[in-house]
């Protein structure tokens, strides 16, 4: 037996483990586990990634949010996990989700018409075993009831036990006490100038972790997100690169110095 | 050649039995099932309270109301009777897979080759599959009898015994015959009496006569009789054809008009259906609805499934959902149920790479959200062919296998996410020197855009499609509002019209 892992990979032999180390594996998973989504400030404000088996609450109503969704679900998808998608607003573009890294075909989208039907549909995936939920409630203010915490502490028992991670975005704070953690995202526009030529350059973003279960409050380095994804501007501007190309993890990036606020 | 070895299934009192399976709420009632209309409806069978008070087969209505007045009475159903009879077969095709369907609440099942080799008392084995069988039957709410023999009609005899099961050891089917009356063969009238006439009592009498004789008096008939009183049977064993479709239905007492009491009778039928797919270790993967309405009508339909699924739940929701979207027009006199089936898909689990969703629990999960959110609002989106952004086409989910390894983890590309607007919002635009200086959706729009213009970049062209019905050929703007916002609009070519498709977010 202990010659078994001498002849496997290296990257198969680093996870075997011994049946004594299991029961702490486990042990060890479930408030460890977390799903990164590849965006490094929003990793670092919650430690990590998305954790599982809880619910993480995205809130804001200036731009941003939706670009983070969409970098959650291709984290999840391009990693062979299943994610499922319930978009009240049907605002989802598919070429833009392929765009951001999505795999759609592990991507299962629900446009459920009303915020009752949303959230039955999103208890039912959560119990399927979905790896990644993501409920976006769209761009319209939600009816005061569902500020009331019940409906939102059952959606985050249901993700518990299959050790879903939840994110629910929205654009004012409705989770309340069923929150693992709540992150604010705002946003301004960048527009840059090319000669005569006017064009949208990009979104600064900043992220703030409002509140987290067992932490403190903090925010996040400016992160910047270039509209590329945008299939008609990517056809339209072959020859502009976002000003992420050039950098490894949009963590590094900064708006560009040229970029300006123009009215 | 061993001799072959028959197993009769057969259930008593059948028209009963059908009509009690599908109101089993009737089964501690007097209740009469009767054939014909009016005063001429004959009773045909009758449970035991009824028999009890002296109902027998054969008394029009009224005289069995005479003797039990608060007798229930309930015709013949062919369809309750139909969804018996293929339960019944469903529950022997579990324990052989050569199954004959004879009618009536009657099959055959052929044993050959279901004796272990080593099974030292055939005839125990036999019994206790008789037993076993007997069992299924009853759970799926068939009381029945069995007998075996190495004959058809010898079977089916011995299955009409009241103590069952009755087995008939391989060869001995004339000296099992032998005491029983002779009616027990089923002669015909004439042969009956001619037979009485002469003292033959039993199938023994009979069968010790000589064979010569008896053809030549009682012609071919009589040759055929003498033959079952010996233990001979030339009849063949005709193996049905396995199931296409899972039927289950009902003929009402009294025409339905409201979907509620329906759904009722419905749900009762699913739940016999689901429970015989299940023992098929089958799902449902189309659903076929066919409504008999008054006077003289039909409504089919069929719901296509994502995946196989028994959830009985999640099939009602669905015949609720489509008779909620197109009703039936018409009081329901009676319906059928069918369920084409369909093997649940299996996962393969990995060591090492995600956790994979069982591929039964996706089936019944995206039939929930099928019943929940309406036809296609649920699925794998996918791009559409086109360059008009926002498009979209949608698939049925059908993730593919789990990587072996988790591939590690890319960094996000840091893309600004367009939300797409559907429909696009129209707006009422104010322009300086072509460009948009003010917003302003239409009172009728759900997305309130609306303010004057802080920036705006544009515009770019898009022509698409120009060679279809519906070409598309816009101006584009990206707009940010000074009360927030950063929009996605664009003008219209040809009407001149102005929208917004997108929000950047």
């Amino acid at each position: 037996m202990s010659a078994l892992p001498a002849a496997l990979p290296a990257s198969v032999a680093s996870r075997l483990l011994r049946a004594a180390d299991l029961p702490r594996r486990g042990a060890s998973l479930k408030p460890g586990d977390r799903l990164p989504t590849g965006v490094a400030p929003f990793d670092a404000l919650l430690g990590g990634g998305l954790p599982r088996g809880a619910l993480v609450e995205l809130s804001g109503r200036s731009g941003g949010r939706f670009a983070l969704v969409l970098a959650a679900l291709a984290a999840a998808t391009s990693r062979g996990e299943a994610a499922a998608l319930l978009d009240l607003g049907d605002h989802l573009d598919p070429a833009a989700a392929e765009e951001a890294g999505c795999d759609l075909a592990r991507l299962l989208w629900a446009r459920p018409l009303r915020f009752r039907d949303a959230l039955l549909a999103a208890e039912t995936v959560a119990a399927a075993g979905f790896r990644l939920v993501v409920l976006d409630a769209g761009l319209a203010l939600p009816s005061s009831r569902l500020r009331d915490a019940g409906p939102w502490l059952r959606l985050a028992r249901a993700a518990a036990p299959r050790g879903v991670a939840f994110l629910l975005s929205t654009p004012v704070p409705l989770a309340g006490l069923a929150a693992e953690a709540l992150v604010g995202v705002s946003a301004r526009a960048l527009f840059q100038q090319a000669g005569a030529a006017r064009f949208l350059a990009g979104a600064a973003t900043s992220l703030s972790l409002l509140k987290v279960r067992g932490g403190r409050p903090a925010e996040a380095p400016l992160l910047a997100l270039s509209p590329l994804a945008a299939p008609l501007a990517r056809r339209l501007l072959p020859d502009l690169r976002p000003p992420a190309a050039s950098a490894s993890s949009p963590a590094a990036l900064t708006p560009p110095r040229r970029a300006v606020a123009c009215a | 050649m061993a001799p072959p070895r028959l197993l009769a299934l057969a259930v008593p009192l059948f028209p009963l039995a059908a009509r009690l399976r599908a109101e089993p709420e009737l089964r501690d009632e007097a209740l009469a099932v009767t054939e014909g209309n009016g005063s001429a409806a004959r009773v045909v069978a009758a449970t035991r309270q009824a028999r009890a008070a002296g109902v027998k087969p054969g008394m029009t209505l009224p005289q069995a109301r005479a003797l039990v007045p608060r007798l229930l009475a309930r015709g013949r159903d062919p369809h309750a009777e139909h969804a018996a009879e293929e339960a019944l077969l469903d529950a022997a095709g579990r324990f052989s897979p050569r199954v004959e369907d004879a009618g009536d609440g009657l099959a055959f099942l052929d044993l050959a080759g279901l004796a272990p080799r080593s099974a030292s008392d055939l005839l125990a084995f036999e019994r206790d599959l008789a037993l076993d069988l007997l069992r299924a039957a009853e759970k799926d709410g068939l009381p029945a009898r069995a007998g075996i023999a190495s004959s058809k009609r010898a079977a089916r005899i011995a299955a009409s015994l009241p103590r069952s099961p009755v087995v008939v050891p391989p060869g001995e089917e004339a000296r099992f015959l032998a005491p029983l009356p002779v009616e027990r063969l089923a002669p015909e009238l004439g042969l009956a009496v001619a037979l009485s006439r002469w003292g033959v009592r039993t199938a023994g009498d009979l069968a010790r006569l000589p064979a010569a004789e008896v053809g030549t008096r009682l012609g071919d008939p009589g040759r055929r009789l003498h033959e079952a009183a010996r233990g001979l049977d030339p009849e063949p064993f005709v193996p049905r054809l396995p199931a296409l479709a899972f039927t289950e239905g009902a003929s009402l007492d009294w025409p339905v008009v409201a979907l509620e009491p329906f759904l009722a009778f419905a749900a009762a039928a699913l739940e016999r259906l689901v429970r015989r797919l299940a023992a098929e270790a089958l799902g449902c993967a189309r659903l076929e609805l066919s409504l008999h309405l008054e006077p003289e009508g039909c409504d089919v339909r069929s719901i296509d499934l994502p995946g196989p699924t028994r959830d009985t739940k999640t099939l009602l929701s669905l015949l609720r959902q489509s008779l909620d979207a197109r009703p039936a027009g018409a009081p329901v006199t009676g319906f059928v149920l069918s369920a084409h089936p369909d093997r649940p898909r299996r996962g393969q689990l990995t060591l090492f790479g995600p956790p994979e969703i069982s591929p039964d629990e996706l089936a019944g999960t995206l039939a929930r959200l099928l019943a929940l959110l309406g036809e296609g609002r649920a699925g794998s989106p996918r791009p559409a062919d086109g360059h008009v952004p926002g498009r979209f086409a949608l698939v049925p989910y059908a993730p593919p296998p789990a990587p072996l390894l988790t591939p590690p983890l890319r960094p996000a590309r840091g893309l600004l996410a367009v939300r797409a607007l559907r429909p696009a919002v129209e707006l009422e635009v104010l322009t300086h020197a072509d460009t948009p200086v003010s917003l302003n959706a239409l009172p009728a729009s759900p997305t309130p855009v609306r303010g004057r213009v802080r920036v705006a970049a544009g515009p770019w062209s898009l022509e698409d499609g120009w060679w279809s019905e519906a070409p598309a050929a816009r101006d584009y703007w990206d707009v940010e509002l000074e009360g927030g916002g950063l929009y996605r609009v664009f003008r219209d070519r040809p009407t001149g019209k102005w929208y917004a498709d997108g929000v950047y977010d």
